[in-house]
């Protein structure tokens, strides 16, 4: 970040308090949605530019911008981007920043999701207190060009009393410290890294020379005015090129506020908060975020085609309804209920069910036909299952053994239920007895009473 | 030898490449088709675990009916055995040693199928169809979990006919994944639960859903560490979400992504949506499939957030799918998930699995 943050923190649109990682972003975004003529959809470059072309094109008068929240529908106010934004606005908007900053803080350490934005607002306090632990990895980053200068690492803004500070630096500061204390406040991170540079030479021309050294030696350093700076910034300063790469999250508070701007203009722009917090991220950019509550899919469009920003009105409302939209139509029956229980409905499941159900009443009798049993009762059933027929071959091998330990419990084997159900080993054994096949009839049964197991 | 009393057609043998019928649109991939197909719908396809020497797929139908193959590594399966229900098969897993293949039905039972002595014995007792049934591993204990339409989630020892554990549910269990130690459950009425299961299956956390429509599949993915770490979870509004469980940035982490619907980019006629129907990870590199309504099946990098690969489209819905334990193989079911109602419903369609060489295509997109 260069000089003082860029208009207050991140850019934001003037229209419904929503938050941008990019100012070409948000300008997208208001052409998108407060500078849209709803009539032909060409999307002008400002307010009164809309409102120009509706009266000339279309011979229509609008009398505030669209989607805009109440009290900021002014058609006449010439806003782009940040620019053009009231002074009384953007302060107000400082305000509710740093409150949200500090509420935010607090919430940090409950929960995960952050506010970065403390970063750039707060060089002081929260930077100086691990000035040993941050600065040597926060300015290795920025110390490439420097470095031949100064060898030691940038300390500078930094405490002459680090302690990863070579002996020799603290000999030098007190030494110099003494000559010109008000100057040294300035300098006091530069003139140690003076003296390293130039250990054998005599005080006053280290100064001298620092004096000259300075600007060319500031210069490369990535956005560090030495001049003039308070001391709180000389700490700040570290922070700055700590920033970037520290904190990789620069859209982190993009969210909290998205949410924030959701939920003051919740009816503006439910569709179009996707896609202005995506393409800073996204390789496709075409991924929804939770956030933003509507399940819509939005303008932000996946696709086969990976097609970009241009609002693809599809899909219907975020309900829970199936719903049926001019653009869309969801191939699903019915919300509540899932498709295989609309298939298990059917009769022709269903009378499987209730056969089975029915059991030893028509079982018994056919028992003795053993290996037709299963098929009567299908052919009652009016034949529906074709597998069914199939089973009797099968049955031998797979199904007794089944019907065996149902078989077992309306003996009333006492140590079925008890013992839990009988292993696999037996089961072989039993399969000849029940063969006969009042297990097959009276496995329903089983399965009711004794269902609960 | 078909061992499936009723199959058709196809029914010797062969690499079942049977492709050849020019125009014909049910496998536009020309993927191979599984022999001995279900008669029914397919609702469920798992392979064996890698703790068992080569690949068997078993796949459970609404024909009642559970069927086991071996799939040969040049791609010919041969079917193997078959076990019944009474009733709809909706769910199918494997042990984690292989020996044992659990099996879920709208009977209301569950069973487990020993496939050494081919014999089944039921296992759990619900007092509604169910849903989604799963082996749960740990050091400590194994069981199984059983989730109903009655509402219950239940956790089952075997060898006991009452349940080890019984949670009470807001609504009808509509799918579920376990990876141990973490088991996530999706319920009607949008509901997220996620369990863990050291020492005893507890709930976790109740989410909110991260999708508006009705949810319709889930599957759990891990990290580098092969630790469970989210879940993607499938609604019937063509939308996937990818929901972390514990990110450093939820808001940037989770995501949910468009998929399964018609049109893309022409916008003149109205999109269709389509539900969903499955959810599979790769074994080995992470990305994940998606099989909807719309006869498409998709692969997908989550960590890149790119599409890897759209099929085209088969005349069916693809109802299943599933990768093999070293995710060389890709198979996925076509055949009616009742989607558009009755009235589309063909009973002389015939109901296929597919198989697909997944080591290429599903390797993840270098991150730009």
């Amino acid at each position: 970040m260069g000089r003082k943050k860029k208009k207050q923190m991140k850019p934001w649109c003037w229209y419904c308090n929503r938050d941008f990682d990019d100012e070409k972003i948000l300008i997208q975004h208001q052409k998108a949605k407060h500078f849209k003529c709803h009539i032909c959809h060409k999307k002008l470059y400002t307010g009164p530019g809309l409102a120009i072309h509706c009266m000339q094109v279309h011979k229509e008068t609008i009398d505030g911008v669209p989607n805009a929240i109440p009290g900021r529908i002014d058609i006449e106010l010439e806003i782009y981007g940040m620019e053009g934004i009231p002074e009384k606005d953007m302060q107000e908007r400082r305000r509710t920043l740093e409150q949200k900053s500090q509420e935010s803080q607090k919430k940090k350490q409950n929960e995960d999701a952050s506010d970065e934005e403390d970063d750039d607002d707060e060089p002081g306090p929260s930077f100086q207190h691990p000035p040993a632990a941050q600065a040597p990895a926060s300015y290795n980053p920025a110390m490439g060009q420097p470095a031949p200068v100064m060898p030691p690492a940038g300390y500078q803004g930094m405490p002459p009393m680090m302690p990863g500070v070579p002996p020799m630096m603290h000999g030098m500061p007190p030494g110099h410290m003494h000559g010109m204390p008000p100057g040294m406040m300035q300098m006091g991170g530069m003139m140690p890294h003076m003296m390293q540079g130039m250990p054998g030479m005599p005080p006053g021309n280290q100064f001298n020379h620092s004096f000259s050294r300075m600007p060319p030696h500031m210069a490369p350093r990535p956005g560090m005015p030495l001049m003039g700076q308070p001391p709180a910034a000389g700490s700040g300063m570290p922070s700055r090129p700590a920033v970037p790469p520290a904190q990789p999250a620069v859209t982190k508070p993009l969210f909290p506020s998205a949410a924030q701007a959701q939920q003051s203009a919740s009816v503006s722009a439910p569709s179009h908060s996707a896609p202005s917090t995506e393409p800073p991220k996204a390789t496709f950019p075409a991924y929804t975020q939770p956030p933003t509550s509507s399940s819509s899919a939005s303008s932000s469009n996946l696709s086969s085609g990976g097609g970009a920003k241009p609002p693809v009105p599809v899909t219907s409302k975020p309900a829970t309804l199936t719903t049926t939209s001019a653009t869309s139509k969801l191939i699903h029956p019915d919300e509540d209920v899932s498709l295989e229980e609309r298939k298990a409905q059917l009769p022709r499941y269903q009378r499987l069910l209730t056969r089975v159900g029915q059991p030893h009443v028509v079982g018994q009798p056919h028992v003795v036909g053993q290996p037709h049993v299963v098929g009567q009762p299908v052919a009652a059933a009016g034949g529906m299952m074709p597998p069914q027929q199939g089973m009797p071959p099968q049955q031998p091998g797979m199904r007794h053994p089944m019907h065996g330990q149902y078989g077992a419990p309306p003996q009333g084997m006492p140590g079925y239920l008890p013992g839990g159900m009988p292993p696999y080993g037996q089961a072989p054994p039993m399969v000849p007895p029940y063969q006969a096949g009042p297990p097959m009839g009276m496995r329903p049964p089983v399965m009711s009473p004794a269902g609960r197991y | 030898m078909s061992l499936f009393g009723t199959t058709t057609g196809f029914g010797a043998g062969g690499t079942g490449v049977f492709g050849a019928t020019t125009t014909d649109s049910h496998n536009p991939m020309k993927d191979v088709e599984v022999t001995s197909p279900p008669d029914d719908s397919i609702s469920c396809l798992a392979f064996s675990p890698p703790t068992m020497p080569g690949n068997f797929l078993i796949g459970g139908s609404w024909a009642n009916d559970v069927r086991c193959w071996e799939v040969q590594d040049n791609g010919q399966t041969v079917p193997k055995a078959q076990q019944m229900h009474t009733g709809p098969v909706l769910d199918v897993c494997w042990s984690d040693d292989g020996s044992k293949v659990f099996t879920a039905s709208c009977d209301k039972t569950a069973k487990m199928w020993d496939l050494n002595s081919n014999q089944a014995m039921q296992i759990a007792q619900h007092d509604g169809p169910i849903k989604s049934i799963h082996w749960v591993k740990a050091p400590n204990y194994s069981c199984i979990m059983t989730g109903s339409w009655d509402k219950t989630l239940k956790f089952w020892d075997t060898r006991s006919p009452n349940p080890m554990l019984s949670l009470p549910m807001t609504e009808r269990c509509y799918c579920a994944d376990v990876v141990y130690p973490m088991a996530v459950l999706a319920t009607a009425d949008r509901g997220l639960i996620v369990y863990q299961l050291e020492n005893q299956p507890s709930e976790f956390r109740r989410i909110d859903s991260p999708l508006k429509h009705q949810h319709r599949c889930v599957a759990i993915f891990k990290d580098k560490q092969n630790k469970p770490t989210g879940f993607a979870l499938g609604s019937i509004e063509g939308r996937v979400a990818i929901h972390y469980i514990n990110p450093p940035n939820p808001a940037k982490d989770n995501f949910t992504f468009k998929c399964h619907r018609s049109n893309g980019t022409n916008t003149a006629t109205p999109q269709d949506i389509y539900a969903v129907n499955a959810i599979s990870f790769h074994p080995v590199h992470g990305t994940l499939s998606t099989v909807g309504s719309d006869g498409r099946f998709s692969f997908w990098d989550k960590d890149a957030r790119t599409k890897l690969k759209t099929s085209e489209q088969l005349d069916q819905p693809i109802t299943a799918c599933a990768f093999n334990s070293n995710g060389n193989i890709f198979a996925y079911a076509s055949s009616y998930d009742w989607s558009k109602g009755h009235e589309y419903y063909n009973p002389q369609k015939k109901n296929y699995i597919f198989l697909r060489n997944a080591a290429e295509e599903l390797k993840p997109r270098n991150k730009k």
